[in-house]
């Protein structure tokens, strides 16, 4: 009894430590973006602001497009991680229930494509844009970038871990590959699905270098590329509005996930899924 | 959602069968279907909006669509710093559309030159009538290499030297900057002694912070430069005796050291004294609770200073209708009016003679004595050298060798060889090959 | 090849669609060539371009090419920044890798436990991973200003004296990194163990409970066997994202400090080809990193799907 207690006790003693190692830079990063300049500069540090200043947040939204930036990154994300879900649960369904030819080798194929930097992939892919004339166009952003390799490994692992036993009763009743899929198999995976979804989202919400390649203007331009406009080309750093800035950015995508957060704990929960 | 992946597919599988076709094209010319892109009428503009002046930039547009009715101005935003647009304008150069007036800083325009992406405007001056006798000379002429003027300057700096009052006084020393830097070397642990522990006299850059772009002008007081011409001068006595006197003032005398973000140390008198950018300054003056002076760089004989900045080009694969409207409008938003708005607004240097005598400006800079300091220097300053503004990854070579020694107490001959040995390599291997003989 | 690839399959026999292979190519090639194709026009052909220009010397903005065979392979083996950069990548990586999966399954052991709050705090835990590299790139520069930062407060708090120097010595700078990058990114190894720790047990964990197992007797005998293929998993996702690390080192040390202190492998292909115009050189590194990192994740995928049947 006196061993769970102690065990109990230090749980909670971590789950503190854990808390506060993520919440105070975080914090951090908050309370900076609402301190005047002087606050922020000063030694020994400033916690909390001595005047709360909005300023730094009515910059960020009235000198830029802000509302127009968030409506392009809800359509560019949304619309990747609509493609990416799709593409990546049917190519992990075909990569492990169907027959094909060298299927080891097209799976190595699909993952060795996370192996290949952004960095290299932009310039031949900007120019096949720009050549077709999907440039500054969100199509443009979104189709280069619709092809999903983590998903497909991601959603292939948990198949594979699927018993044998549970598709060998379904195909004993005849089940096919519809049923098999959506009686079957999709609702053993819950949670990882939800994982991919979560994890699509951030990254296209996040992705910077192309969209900001293909973007010409506001009209296109996501949140990520559009918040860069509140940074100083030359000269100093003014840490408050870019604070402010990074907030902004983070709140939305930090949203999306408390929401999908209670369904992947649900998930998480619900149990009798071999992960 | 539907008709988005269709048009998707289609567009891939259309590439996929001319993929092979495509493959051949990159790097061997003939991707140059942008060329044909784009209405003569339209005027689209690459900027990084320096100085956070995107509405300064709308306003100037506003000016010049309302003096020319037949041309509208597109602001395109072509990165948050003079880098991005740079690999901006890579990209559309490998394929896509170019714009017909792009930014680039010191740093980039020249490799763009070399390889004959941005046109030579000496032809186009006459056809778009521009007098460009009353650039500011040093400004103008920095863009200027194999005879011929590659662009026109815009977004304007230099270095400034910035010292705290406040400590200058307790420090007993007169409230101008040092004449030169044998005085400064005096004055220094002086200083040292009256700004309190954690403190420093001085606070050089490091190198992302340009210290490769600020102490060209030291360089030059010491008799020493980085290059003349391409001909390499870091070995030269002056130059070492420039990289020794930096080396001193952090190891043996220990009143200066590199810091990691000169504007902000300064401004919250970290450092009693700084060479930071004119487009520092109304930041450093908003942030700092004391005085804040500004000084000319030491210069007691001759140049002690380099210009800096960005300035405006015009791809060279456009059509001569768009080259010359193009110019036109850099032109105009650098006229005499306009780059004294820009430049009040926005912190930069005036970049016309005439705007440096205009009413406007003088009314200005006698409400601003630090902006008066940095725009007086302005005749005094040199172009920069070579070796840091036209040797790809020069300024990082530079920058790194002075963090050796201002770190690490590197040996200074044998880091400025090696400086020198790299950029010579780089030289000899990206540059000289493709001189036009 | 054929033998392995079948493997995971069911066993044909009986059912109308199974013993129709020609049923199963249609409906793999409708269900999986979308996606090929768009990682073949997308990734693999400007991959091939890439291996090809590694060959050359090309000026990313210029017209012009010219061949080199191998000149720049040879240069990347005989240049002095080559060792420090590689060293850099790897380090960065290990750390990066064996960090995220100790801490990750650390923090997952413990929130998977009856505790009051713990929804909270997986949140907490996962909510770094939601934001950009960009955005805590330019958090954390401020978090480890040498001046005005959070670290240098808190030492200065408890008493620790002043900070090391993250900025200015290479080493300290490689530890700053990767503390970035394990604060924004061990969520993501948390939330896989988690979700693999609760499909796993509840019969096994119960019967060690009540058997009285040692608790650590009972992690390394029926914990870390069960979560092998995760392990496998993570070890393959978390090595292949630490390396493309290069929001992170371009916003806080751009690679410095002394030139190369934090600079990676990617972050050299993006200087070589953006910054010092020299696409071809940028090329054959990253073609060198493609092929090593081929190797490993083959070698990595072999023992993973082995381990299963096993």
């Amino acid at each position: 009894m006196t061993r769970t207690r102690a065990g109990q006790i230090a749980g909670y003693v971590a789950m503190v430590l854990v808390v506060l190692a993520i919440a105070v830079p975080l914090a951090w990063v908050v309370l900076t973006s609402f301190k005047e300049r002087g606050d922020i500069y000063s030694q020994p540090a400033i916690w909390w602001p001595r005047v709360f200043a909005a300023s730094n947040y009515s910059d960020a939204t009235t000198s830029v497009p802000f509302w127009r930036f968030l409506t392009n990154s809800v359509i560019v994300t949304g619309a990747l991680a609509i493609i990416k879900f799709v593409l990546g649960i049917a190519s992990a369904y075909g990569l492990v229930f169907l027959h094909f030819p060298f299927k080891r080798l097209i799976f190595v194929v699909v993952i060795a494509a996370l192996m290949v930097p952004n960095q290299i992939t932009v310039i031949v892919n900007y120019s096949l844009v720009a050549q077709l004339g999907y440039r500054n166009t969100l199509l443009g952003i979104i189709v280069p970038l619709a092809g999903v390799a983590f998903g497909t490994f991601l959603m292939r692992n948990h198949f594979l871990s699927i018993p044998a036993e549970i598709i060998e009763a379904a195909r004993m009743d005849g089940a096919g590959h519809m049923r098999l899929l959506w009686r079957i198999i999709l609702p053993l995976s819950g949670p990882t699905m939800v994982a991919f979804a979560v994890i699509t989202i951030v990254n296209e919400w996040n992705e910077y270098l192309w969209p900001f390649l293909m973007a010409d203007d506001s009209s296109v331009a996501t949140l990520p590329v559009g918040l860069t406009k509140l940074q100083n080309s030359d000269g100093l750093t003014n840490w408050g509005p870019v604070m402010a800035a990074t907030v902004l950015a983070m709140i939305p995508v930090l949203a999306v996930f408390l929401v999908l957060q209670r369904q992947m704990i649900r998930g998480l929960t619900s149990g009798a899924v071999k992960g | 959602m539907v008709e988005l992946s269709r048009r998707g597919f289609l567009a891939a599988s259309v590439t996929a069968a001319a993929g092979a076709v495509l493959t051949a094209c990159v790097g061997s010319g003939n991707s140059g279907s942008g060329s044909s892109g784009g209405d003569s009428n339209t005027i689209t503009w690459w900027s990084s909006h320096p100085g956070k002046s995107t509405d300064v930039e709308k306003e100037l547009i506003t000016r010049f669509q309302q003096a020319n009715p037949s041309l509208t101005v597109q602001l395109v935003d072509g990165g948050k710093n003079y880098e991005e647009v740079a690999q901006k304008f890579n990209a559309a150069l490998s394929g896509g559309a170019v714009p017909d007036v792009v930014m680039l800083s010191d740093v980039w325009w020249f490799n763009f030159a070399l390889i004959g992406a941005i046109a030579p405007l000496d032809d186009l001056f006459g056809k778009a009538s521009v007098n460009t006798s009353d650039y500011v000379d040093s400004l103008y002429n920095d863009y200027a290499w194999n005879n011929k003027h590659w662009a026109l300057p815009y977004a304007r700096s230099t270095p400034l030297f910035y010292y705290n009052k406040a400590l200058w006084q307790q420090a007993g020393l007169p409230d101008r900057g040092p004449t030169s830097w044998q005085e400064f070397d005096e004055w220094g642990p002086r200083l040292q002694a009256v700004v309190g522990s954690g403190k420093l006299a001085h606070g050089w850059g490091n190198a992302t912070d340009y210290l490769g772009w600020t102490f060209q002008g030291p360089m030059r007081t010491f008799g020493g430069r980085y290059s003349d011409q391409f001909d390499l001068k870091f070995t030269e006595p002056g130059s070492i005796a420039a990289a020794n006197y930096l080396r001193s003032s952090i190891h043996d005398k220990k009143y200066a050291a590199i810091s990691n973000d000169i504007a902000n140390d300064f401004g919250a008198g970290i450092i009693a004294s700084t060479i930071a950018s004119t487009g520092d300054l109304s930041g450093i003056a908003k942030n700092a609770r004391f005085d804040v002076g500004t000084a000319f760089l030491p210069a007691p004989n001759g140049p002690g200073c380099v210009t800096g900045g960005t300035g405006l080009a015009i791809p060279a694969k456009i059509s001569d209708q768009r080259k010359v409207n193009a110019l036109k409008f850099i032109d105009f938003i650098t006229n005499t009016d306009n780059t004294s708005y820009f430049s009040q607004k926005v912190g930069y240097m005036p970049v016309r003679k005439s705007a440096l005598s205009s009413a406007s400006t003088q009314q200005f800079l006698a409400k601003n004595p630090n902006f008066a300091t940095a725009v007086n220097q302005l005749p005094k300053t040199t172009s920069q050298d070579y070796a840091r503004v036209f040797v790809p990854g020069g300024d990082k070579i530079i920058g790194t060798g002075f963090e050796q020694i201002g770190l690490r107490n590197a040996d200074v001959n044998s880091t400025m060889a090696s400086v020198q040995s790299q950029i010579q390599q780089i030289i000899d291997r990206q540059i000289t090959p493709k001189l036009p003989k | 090849m054929p033998a392995d690839t079948e493997r995971t399959l069911p066993r044909s026999g009986g059912g109308s669609l199974w013993n129709r292979p020609w049923r199963d190519w249609a409906l793999f090639l409708v269900i999986v060539g979308p996606n090929l194709v768009l990682l073949g026009v997308f990734t693999y052909r400007p991959l091939i371009e890439n291996i090809r220009l590694s060959f050359y010397d090309w000026n990313i903005s210029s017209d012009t090419i010219s061949f080199l065979g191998f000149d720049n392979y040879v240069e990347w083996f005989t240049r002095d920044d080559t060792r420090t950069i590689v060293a850099n990548t790897v380090i960065f990586t290990v750390a990066a890798v064996l960090g995220s999966m100790v801490i990750g399954l650390a923090l997952a052991l413990l929130l998977d436990r009856t505790l009051r709050g713990r929804n909270l705090v997986r949140s907490v835990v996962f909510a770094p991973f939601v934001i950009s590299g960009a955005a805590i790139g330019i958090a954390f520069q401020f978090v480890f200003d040498p001046n005005f930062g959070l670290v240098r407060d808190l030492m200065h708090r408890f008493g620790l004296g002043a900070p090391p120097d993250f900025y200015q010595d290479p080493h300290w700078a490689l530890v700053m990194i990767t503390v970035t990058y394990l604060w924004k990114n061990v969520g993501y190894a948390f939330v896989i163990y988690l979700a693999a720790l609760q499909g796993r047990r509840e019969d096994l964990a119960e019967a060690a409970a009540i058997d009285g197992a040692s608790s650590w007797t009972y992690f390394r005998r029926v914990l870390v066997p069960q979560l092998r293929p995760t392990t496998y998993f993570l070890s393959i996702t978390v090595m292949l994202n630490s390396l493309q690390v290069f929001d992170i080192i371009n916003v806080m040390t751009r690679g410095g400090p002394l030139g190369t202190g934090t600079t990676t492998m990617v972050y050299q292909v993006y200087e070589e080809s953006f910054v010092n115009f020299r696409a071809g050189y940028g090329a054959t590194v990253a073609t060198v990193m493609f092929v090593v990192l081929l190797v490993i994740t083959v070698a990595q995928v072999r023992i993973m799907d082995r381990g299963r049947d096993a």
